[in-house]
């Protein structure tokens, strides 16, 4: 593995029970790199970013993530690499998913000082610094219930930034937003990839990710059904399963179920 | 009126001598309930197969046995195979291995019930299981545990009184003794009635205004 590849997936495959949710899936995301997964509901978005820091075990395949090595079929990873992994792996929530009982302040520096050690003073000062920088150092003693949604996504990542995690992955992090938060959250996340950080981010922002994604992944149909430069895929998609998908989403007034039906392949989706 | 009221005051230092040892037991038993009703509760939920069915089995059994039962087993049956117990000892026993079944359900259910995303979060956060569940799932779960934990309280107060058959000097015992002395069975009862109901009281009030304040911090 040549050394700026930070996560590479061979054949990945994944199934809840019978049900298939992905097939062999093999991407590469080098450091720097960002990279946007696309692709209608249930086409196994989330469970892919979520198998790549172990949330949810894979079935088959082979996973390289920051120097280790983990091939599928195994349900426990020894408790030392699956923390080494977690703690430079960062990850942001669909649902925010902040903890309700711990203020603005304590959910950024909880696992910094649980996990890393951190003293609690310099767990602090680096947490008002990146609440600074997502321009949320006034609600630094709030409980969550007390913040906005964009408000608690951006508290989010920087929970995640607090750990100096090495990759970020994103989970639709601005699909539970009212349209006018969705601006600063984006912001966010375009400022960590100007600072080069790795990322990898399931979206639906079609602008956002022609923008900042160096890299398109389209999945579909248990897999991916086209990857490239964003730019490429976006605008002039080769396959017909992709030009499908993203007509449907740049052009949601001209839906009909003719091409629901197509969407739709039975078992595919929730 | 004057009568009653005399009554009562002349038997009031027996029955408070009587309600420390209520009191205490209710304590005893409540701490040994708690811990080992977390650790039920803890091998109902682990993964390892062995300590579920044998938290599952315990919890199965014990909850539909009634308390009496369970007291006089630890008390006379234990005896006959050689296992001495003083009356408050298997008291304690008794009634804390019982309600440990009550708590080890309660916070088994809570436990449950918290949100799945905030142990993906821990957990893609990198806190291990144990951590996860001390600074996470347990703060979280307090509020779903203390009104049911209450409400087992005043049923665990109310038990102790069964001790008084073991000849344990209780609450209970005292206004039992005092009546079969001064017959004035309704007297003693009341005045007894009276003590359980304050004790229980006060303890509601200070679990609900602990809840209370925990709950202001939060908002
Ligand atoms: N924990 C789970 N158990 C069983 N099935 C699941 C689970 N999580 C997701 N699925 C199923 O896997 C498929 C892919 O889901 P998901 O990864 O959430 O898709 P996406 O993020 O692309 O919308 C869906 O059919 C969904 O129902
Ligand atoms: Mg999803």
């Amino acid at each position: 593995m040549s050394n700026d590849v930070v996560i590479r997936t061979d054949r990945l495959t994944k199934r809840f029970g019978p049900l298939s949710v992905f097939e062999e899936v093999s991407l590469e995301v080098k450091k720097s790199e960002v990279m946007a997964i696309i692709g209608p509901s249930g086409a196994g978005k989330s469970t892919f970013i979520r198998c790549l820091n172990y949330l949810h075990p894979f079935n088959q395949g082979k996973l390289d993530i920051l120097g280790h090595t983990i091939l599928g079929g195994k349900h426990h990873l020894p408790r030392e690499e699956l923390r080494d992994i977690r703690t430079r792996v960062g990850m942001v929530f669909q649902t925010f998913n902040l903890f309700p009982h711990l203020n603005v302040l304590e959910n950024i520096t909880l696992a910094p000082v649980e996990v890393k050690r951190v003293a609690r003073a310099n767990a602090n000062e680096r947490a008002m610094e990146l609440l600074e920088m997502v321009g949320l150092s006034a609600k630094a003693k709030m409980y969550p219930k007390r913040l906005s949604g964009g408000e608690q996504q951006r508290v989010a990542i920087c929970r995640a930034l607090a750990m100096e995690p090495e990759v970020m992955l994103f989970d639709e992090p601005t699909s539970m937003l009212d349209p006018e938060l969705v601006g600063d959250v984006l912001a966010a996340i375009r400022r960590l990839a100007s600072d080069g950080m790795t990322m990898i981010l399931v979206t639906h922002e079609m602008q956002f990710a022609k923008d900042v994604a160096d890299t398109v992944v389209i999945m579909a149909d248990h897999g991916v059904v086209e990857t490239g430069p964003a730019r490429e895929v976006l605008e002039s998609p080769r396959t017909e399963r992709a030009q499908s998908f993203l007509h449907r989403v740049l052009h949601p007034e001209e839906a009909n179920d003719l091409i629901d039906a197509k969407m739709a392949p039975i078992g595919g989706r929730q | 009126m004057q009568t009653l009221w005399s009554v009562w005051m002349q038997y009031l230092p027996l029955l408070l001598k009587g309600t420390v040892m209520t009191v205490e037991l209710t304590g005893a038993a409540l701490v040994v309930g708690v811990v080992f009703g977390f650790l039920l509760a803890l091998g109902r939920l682990s993964h390892i197969r062995v300590l579920d069915t044998v938290a599952t089995g315990y919890v199965e059994v014990i909850r539909a046995i009634p308390v009496l039962i369970i007291l006089f087993i630890t008390y006379y049956a234990f005896a006959e195979l050689g296992l001495v117990l003083s009356g408050v000892t298997a008291a304690v026993v008794s009634l804390g291995g019982f309600y440990a079944t009550q708590y080890g359900e309660i916070f088994r259910g809570s436990i449950l019930g918290i949100d799945r995303g905030q142990t993906e979060a821990a957990a893609a956060l990198g806190l291990s299981h144990a951590q996860t569940l001390r600074r996470v799932v347990l703060p979280q779960a307090f509020f779903t545990i203390l009104p049911p934990a209450t409400n087992q309280l005043s049923n665990l107060i109310k038990d102790t009184s069964l001790v008084f058959t073991i000849s344990v000097a209780d609450l209970m015992y005292q206004a039992n003794s005092a009546l079969s002395v001064n017959f004035l069975p309704m007297d003693m009862l009341m005045e007894a009635g009276v003590i359980y109901f304050i004790f229980y009281l006060i303890i509601a009030k200070v679990l609900g205004r602990w809840e209370l304040n925990v709950q202001r911090r939060r908002n």
